[in-house]
C-alpha cells in the first residue's frame, strides 16, 4: 500500500501496531490494518492525535487517514477479507472458525511487513480471544518480535488507535463502494452499518433475502443474523453435512450447520445423494442406484 | 420404452418421449446444467444467472478448467464436463394427457414422460473438495463402457471360444438381459 521504495528509517526498530474493523457485522468484508514506524517516531505519533477509531466521526476518521497516508515517516497495509471467503471458511468441512481467521490475517500482515524489509521489533495488538495464547501464537511464529497483546490496546496504544483508522476507513470505503456480485433488479446498496441491531440493516436484508439463494454474497451466512431468515427460505440440505455430522461446535456467532436453511420438515438423507446401497462395489463407489420409479 | 418382463417386482409401464415436446424444436441447456452437492428443496424457476455466478479459479484439474462459485454461503468448486460420446441429456417432465385434470392430479400416477430441453454437457460442484477424476459422478461414465460390453450381443466366434473353457450356454443369456440404469442426484 505505501510507497514503493523502502524508506530509511525502515531500517531501524520499528513498532507496528494491528487492529480490525467490521468483525461484527453481518454483511461486508472484515478488514484488518496495521501501522508500522520507527520506534523513534513514537512521540510524534502521539501528537498525531490518533485515538480509537470508534470514537472518532467519521470526517475525522478520514482527514487522519488522509493525514497518515501523506506522512512519509508512517507505513501502513491492510488485508481486506471478502464476506464471501469469511462465509465460505465459517461453513467448510473442518471449519475456521472468525477467531482463526483473524489470527491469520495479522500474521499475514506481519509476514508482508517484514517482507518489504521493515526491521520490526515490537508489534502491539487488540486481542481476539484469550490474549495470552494469542501472544504465544505469534511469538511462535514470529520469535524476533516482541508482542504486546492486550483488549482494548486501540486505546491504549497510539499506534493502534492508528491501525485501527486505517482499518475502519479501508472497510467504510469498502462498503461505500461496493459491487453486488448479484446482478438480479430492484437492488440496492443502502447497507446501513452492517451491523444486525441496524435498522437499515435489517431492513436491506430483508429486501433482498431469496427463497432460494439465501442473500446476495455480501452477507455473511455463517452469522446467527441469518438463522432467523430460514424459515423465509427453501430447505437445502448438504451432501457434506451427512458426511460428518459430528463435527465440532465452535464460536457463539457461527450456525451449527445442521441449522443452516432447514425449515420445517426434514427428509430422509437417502434423498440427498443416491448410494448404491446394498449393491455390488462397482456401484457403491459410483453412487449408482438401481431405482424402479422416479 | 420397455416393459419390464422381471421376475421379481410387478411390470411397470411407462413411456419416455425423448423428441421436442413443442414444434420450435428442443431447448438447448448446454452450459445450464449444475449438478450441486447439495438437494435443494425447491422446485420451480428461479433467476439463477442472476445468484449463482461461476468464475474460473485459474486451476487446471485432469485438463479441466475449475471454475469457482458460492451457494449459501459455501464455497463450490466445478468443473464442466460434456456427456460421453453418443450420449445426450434431457431434462424430462411429466407428459400432459390431453384435456387432463391439472398437472398437480397427474403427477403421482403418470409414468409419461416427455423431454423439456437437451444437454450435451453439465458443471457439476463439489464442496470444500477439488474436482477429480475420482468423483463419483465422472466414475460413472465408466457405467457405459461396462454396460455396453454387457449388452452386446454375442458372436458365434465369442460362443465358441468361450463354451470350449466354460461348457454350454444359452445363445441369448447375456443379450437379453434388460439392465436399466438411474442415476438419482
Amino acid at each position: 500500500m505505501g510507497s514503493a521504495p523502502l524508506p530509511k528509517w525502515a531500517s531501524e526498530p520499528c513498532i507496528m501496531g494491528i487492529d480490525e474493523a467490521g468483525r461484527g457485522p453481518v454483511l461486508g468484508p472484515m478488514v484488518y490494518g496495521c501501522l508500522y514506524c520507527a520506534c523513534s517516531y513514537q512521540k510524534t505519533l502521539t501528537s498525531l492525535n490518533f485515538a480509537d477509531s470508534k470514537t472518532l466521526k467519521e470526517e475525522k476518521r478520514e482527514e487522519l487517514f488522509e493525514n497518515l497516508k501523506a506522512d512519509n515517516c508512517i507505513g501502513w497495509e491492510v488485508d481486506i477479507i471478502d464476506p464471501k471467503e469469511l462465509s465460505a471458511k465459517m461453513l467448510k468441512r473442518v471449519k475456521i472458525n472468525l477467531n482463526e481467521i483473524s489470527h491469520n490475517s495479522a500474521m499475514g500482515l506481519v509476514s508482508r511487513v517484514l517482507d518489504i524489509g521493515v526491521l520490526l521489533t515490537e508489534v502491539y495488538v487488540d486481542t481476539v480471544g484469550d490474549a495470552e495464547k494469542y501472544r504465544i501464537k505469534l511469538t511462535e511464529r514470529f520469535p524476533g518480535i516482541k508482542f504486546v497483546v492486550a483488549k482494548k490496546a486501540d486505546s491504549l496504544y497510539p499506534v493502534v488507535s492508528g491501525a485501527s483508522i486505517v482499518a475502519k476507513v479501508t472497510r467504510d470505503r469498502a462498503l461505500r463502494d461496493w459491487v453486488l456480485d448479484e446482478t438480479a433488479e430492484d437492488m440496492h446498496r443502502n447497507f446501513g452499518s452492517g451491523y444486525p441491531g441496524d435498522p437499515e440493516t435489517k431492513a436491506w436484508l430483508d429486501y433482498h433475502k431469496h427463497p432460494v439463494f439465501g442473500f446476495p454474497t455480501l452477507v455473511r451466512f455463517s452469522w446467527g443474523t441469518c438463522t432467523s431468515y430460514s424459515k423465509d427460505m427453501v430447505e437445502v440440505v448438504w451432501e457434506s453435512d451427512k458426511l460428518d455430522e459430528d463435527g465440532s461446535s465452535s464460536g457463539k456467532r457461527q450456525l451449527k450447520l445442521s441449522n443452516v436453511g432447514v425449515s420445517g420438515y426434514n427428509r430422509k438423507s437417502e434423498d440427498v445423494e443416491s448410494s448404491g446401497k446394498g449393491r455390488s462395489k462397482f456401484f457403491q463407489a459410483r453412487k449408482l442406484e438401481l431405482i424402479t420409479e422416479f | 420404452m420397455e416393459e419390464t418382463t422381471g421376475n421379481t417386482r410387478a411390470g411397470i409401464v411407462g413411456t419416455i418421449d425423448l423428441r421436442a415436446g413443442d414444434v420450435t424444436g428442443a431447448v438447448d441447456l448446454t452450459g445450464k446444467v449444475h449438478l450441486l452437492p447439495c438437494s435443494i428443496k425447491h422446485d420451480g424457476p428461479c433467476p439463477v444467472s442472476h445468484y449463482f455466478k461461476p468464475k474460473p479459479s485459474g486451476v487446471l484439474v485432469d485438463g479441466l478448467n475449475v471454475e469457482e462459485a458460492f451457494f449459501r454461503g459455501r464455497k463450490l468448486q466445478g468443473v464442466t464436463v460434456a456427456l460421453p460420446e453418443g450420449f445426450q441429456g434431457y431434462v424430462l417432465g411429466k407428459k400432459k394427457v390431453e384435456g387432463g385434470k391439472s398437472s398437480e392430479a397427474m403427477d403421482g400416477d403418470s409414468s409419461c414422460w416427455q423431454s423439456r430441453a437437451e444437454f450435451g454437457n453439465f458443471t457439476y460442484w463439489n464442496h470444500d473438495t477439488m474436482p477429480s477424476k475420482e468423483d463419483p459422478i465422472l466414475r460413472c461414465f465408466h457405467w457405459f463402457s461396462i454396460a455396453n460390453a454387457l449388452h452386446k450381443p454375442v458372436n458365434a466366434e465369442e460362443l465358441a471360444s468361450t463354451s470350449s473353457i466354460d461348457g454350454p450356454w444359452p445363445t441369448n443369456s447375456v443379450s437379453s438381459a434388460k439392465v436399466k440404469e438411474v442415476h438419482t442426484f
